[in-house]
């Protein structure tokens, strides 16, 4: 008993050190990709406008840009470790009080339009998958479109409805549930399709096993076999995408948050990207890389729950 | 008493980045769907014609503030969303008369540099402290401080020295140099006088809240999304031509900011705001039909939308390639298809609403392909590549182009591909060079381009002084915003002599033979005059225009609820 608590102690340190040589790795990678490309922080934060020497060196000072990279460099990930993510160039705040406004909003989002993909995933694979052909049909039909309509066009599409013709919902300046359902669909809409069209497939190889023939056997009706037996087997592969999906929709949410005037980390990474705000960039980065990192790290603890075979292995 | 010597306000050059959607295809299919916005919540009342006190005005913006100090951000949405809270020492006209506001009157010295200020009594900031001299002090200081980082404000004012506080109520500015685009600057939102204890508490405050004296006062600020204000009830020091004397009549004004084009439409035809501004020039028509919803179009003045030939090195250095370039291509035509009449064709510089502006330019602008043939023959451009492009010993006759796609807006990259093909037409190859905003002021400095594009938007024609004069070509070490990099020892003088001299008729005479010169020397290609398009729906009234660019809410009221 005890050497397998020092097991599973081994593998979580090694899971947390892994963990911190991957923030690392982004934020050295976001640091030389930004550098790298041509164009110095100072002309990109005065732009084409005139301002006086005297501002130009005191933007310089400021930041620290007049420093040597390795330099700069090694003093952002000392003030990283205690926590200080740096001043954003342009926005005139902190860079963890930029991230805080938007992180709220990203991750409701995020998590809102998740959610409701993984019930429609579930539903609609459940109630379609290995029925009559017509319904498959249909049903993958759907998912292709789904899966294939872009994001923004969906977001105004919805707008253009509900908001715009029907007034149901705010196009703008909605608090709280209301401004959160239009786009949380748009979300919803590509992911859900993408999420079913994996669980479907996987549900139709588990129904055809002979365990699933075994228990209609036994007496069991179709929706137990499906529910109790299948779906259980059809749920690892969507689960790992969902962690892959949840992390990337933190990047893709841009589009969304630019259709329905939404703040949040999206348009904060565009815009910093775009004015080289190096601060704001790398504290985004750093986020958003802690957020995949934690939201696997769930993941691995999940499976042994939902699959009782990979419990033995531990 | 001095008469105006308007000057600089505005530097529109190239707007921050601000990258949006397009989507033509959406809004095509959701139409052949039936599934177009219609005008709902109709206000059917016809516009009565007393205002009306009381009520929310919601108007919607696009562009995306970043920060809100006028002395620091250098951006239009900055003015647009600071002028009713901030009140400026003096006010301009549109006929670029002075006049007073909060500095009831003020004197010149002899020399032209120093102006003394006789302040209004009783002017209080919506923090409950005072205006006087001290405030005025501590905003000009504000201002060159090189904390503020002022990328606008402060290169209004680069030869200030110093102010200083004769009494409560009067405050005397020395300036280094002559500099008589003084009190036009001042009236801008960017030299406002802001309550020196807010600017105290630092830029990043700053950044999200203004504290001044106007008539509405900031309340909230959520980045991204909305800013709102509270009707400031103790108003009364309007500018003196104000048709309001007293507070505001709206209770509150909510600013929200939709950069997406579809969705601004979309919120006002459907009755969610009461009024956008940035209407796109495609949607002006689709808007026009609607009968609850009028369209305004306000032409900016200042520097129009132009091209700048460099005219010191590559092709452009020869004056005839230059016109040759200047009467091959229709700009004209090419403006009036692409944006539907909504901008008007330029040609002047700067646009015609600019005082200043000379209209005797309009007898220069002609389309004449086979003038241009001809003058590129002079030039030695006489051969052909098996491509159609002229050549001269060989070397085909390109134009590199210093485009910056990424923050164009109001369609300029179709507009540059259509250029782009008219000038294959008379055998020049156009190449767009791969810029950045970040790469930009590098190449500019350096002078490694052939041809560059941006609008200037200014108060009036000292935005000539910016684009044409000698010390303003971008360096190593000084950028500037003469991209011709035209340098012309006449010229020059008479930019010299603008700032000196304060008579008007003397002035206007000075900015028409600088027009006429640049024109004759193919130093600028006109392109447009932009114009800010807003739409508002019955429910909106007065709210006013601003030169150069952007609506104003002071006398705007609201019927219903």
């Amino acid at each position: 008993m005890r050497s397998r608590r020092a097991a599973i102690g081994g593998r979580l340190l090694v899971r947390l050190a892994t963990s911190v040589m991957v923030l690392w790795g982004a934020v050295t990678v976001s640091f030389c990709a930004l550098h790298l490309t041509p164009g110095s922080v100072e002309d990109a934060l005065v732009g084409t406008t005139i301002v006086t020497p005297e501002v130009r060196a005191q933007i310089a000072v400021d930041y620290g840009l007049d420093r040597p990279l390795l330099v700069q460099y090694g003093a952002y990930l000392g003030r990283v470790v205690s926590g200080d993510l740096g001043y954003s160039y342009q926005r005139h705040e902190s860079v963890v009080s930029a991230i805080g406004a938007g992180i709220g909003p990203s991750l409701q989002l995020a998590g809102a339009g998740m959610a409701l993909a993984l019930v429609v995933a579930t539903v609609s694979a459940l109630t379609t998958a290995g029925r009559a052909r017509w319904i498959r049909g249909l049903a993958s039909g759907a998912e292709l479109v789904g899966t294939s309509v872009p994001m923004f066009w969906v977001g105004i599409l919805l707008l253009t409805v509900f908001s715009f013709q029907l007034g149901w919902m705010p196009a703008v300046g909605g608090d709280g549930l209301t401004g959160l359902v239009l786009p949380a669909i748009s979300m919803a809409i590509p992911v859900g399709a993408l999420l079913s069209q994996v669980m479907r497939e996987g549900l139709e190889r588990v129904l055809q096993q002979p365990f699933a023939l075994t228990a209609r056997a036994r007496g069991m009706s179709d929706g137990g076999v499906r529910l109790r037996h299948a779906l259980r087997h059809a749920l690892l592969p969507v689960i790992t995408l969902a962690g892959w999906l949840f992390g990337m929709l933190l990047g893709a949410m841009v589009v969304t948050e630019k259709v329905f005037s939404r703040p949040g980390l999206g348009v904060l990474m565009l815009d910093a990207v775009h004015g080289k705000d190096l601060p704001v960039v790398m504290g985004v980065v750093l986020v958003s890389a802690t957020v995949y990192v934690v939201v696997n790290t769930g993941l691995d603890l999940i499976y042994p729950v939902i699959d009782p075979r990979l419990r033995e292995a531990t | 008493m001095h008469r105006a010597l308007p000057s600089s306000r505005w530097i529109r050059g190239i707007r921050r980045p601000t990258s949006r959607i397009v989507l033509p295809t959406v809004l095509t299919l959701a139409a052949g769907l039936g599934l177009t916005a219609c005008s709902s919540s109709a206000d059917s009342e016809a516009k009565a014609s007393a205002p009306v006190q009381g009520g929310t005005l919601r108007f919607a913006v696009h562009t995306q503030p970043t920060n809100l100090d006028p002395h620091s951000s250098p951006s239009d949405v900055t003015a647009l969303l600071t002028r009713h809270v901030v009140d400026s020492l003096v006010a301009i006209d549109a006929e670029g008369k002075i006049k007073p506001w909060l500095a009831t009157s003020w004197t010149v010295s002899p020399d032209q540099r120093s102006y003394t200020f006789t302040l209004r009594d009783g002017v209080r900031f919506s923090d409950g402290t005072s205006f006087d001299a001290a405030a005025v002090k501590a905003n000009l200081d504000h201002v060159v401080d090189p904390k503020t980082k002022s990328a606008l404000a402060a290169g209004l004012i680069p030869a200030y020295e110093r102010t200083e506080v004769l009494d409560p109520l009067t405050a005397k500015v020395t300036f280094s140099r002559p500099h008589a685009p003084f009190l036009a600057s001042l009236s801008t939102p960017y030299l406002g006088i802001q309550s020196p204890a807010a600017l105290a508490r630092g830029q990043e405050a700053l950044a999200r809240n203004v504290v001044g004296s106007g008539p509405f006062v900031m309340e909230s600020f959520e980045p991204g999304k909305l800013v709102t204000y509270r009707r400031n009830p103790d108003y009364a020091w309007p500018p003196q031509d104000a048709e309001l004397k007293g507070p505001a009549y709206l209770d509150r004004l909510e600013i929200s900011i939709i950069p997406e084009d579809s969705i601004r439409v979309g919120a006002l035809s459907s009755g969610q705001v009461d009024a956008i501004g940035g209407v796109p020039s495609v949607s002006v028509k689709q808007l026009e039909a609607n009968p609850n919803i009028t369209v305004q179009r306000q032409q900016a003045s200042g520097g129009n939308y132009n091209y700048y030939p460099n005219t010191s090195a590559g092709p452009f250095a020869d004056v005839r390639v230059r016109q040759a370039f200047r009467v091959g291509i229709d700009f004209a035509t090419i403006v009036k298809s692409l944006y539907f009449g909504v901008y008007e064709p330029a040609t002047s510089p700067i646009a015609a609403v600019t005082v200043g502006y000379d209209p005797g330019t309009r007898d220069l602008q002609r389309h004449d392909p086979q003038a241009a043939a001809a003058l590129l023959d002079q030039a030695g451009w006489t051969g052909r590549d098996d491509e159609g492009y002229r050549t001269r010993d060989g070397q085909r006759l390109v134009v590199r182009w210093m485009f910056v796609r990424a923050i164009a807006r109001e369609q300029r990259p179709v507009l540059a591909e259509q250029v782009q093909a008219a000038a294959r037409k008379i055998g020049i190859d156009v190449q767009f060079l791969d810029v950045t905003l970040s790469t930009y002021p590098g190449i500019a400095a350096r002078g490694d381009y052939d041809l560059a594009d941006f609008s200037w938007q200014r108060i009036d024609a000292d935005a000539l002084r910016d684009l044409f004069h000698s010390t303003n070509v971008p360096t190593e070490t000084g950028s500037g915003a003469n991209a011709a990099r035209y340098q012309d020892k006449q010229v020059d003088a008479w930019l010299d002599r603008t700032l000196e001299t304060g008579d008007p008729a003397e002035r206007a005479e000075l900015y028409a033979s600088i027009q006429r010169k640049v024109l004759e020397d193919a130093a600028v290609f006109p392109v447009y005059s932009p114009s800010y398009v807003f739409a508002t729906s019955k429910r909106a009234n007065g709210i006013s225009w601003e030169q150069p660019a952007y609506p104003a809410f002071y006398g705007a009221w609201t019927t219903g609820e």
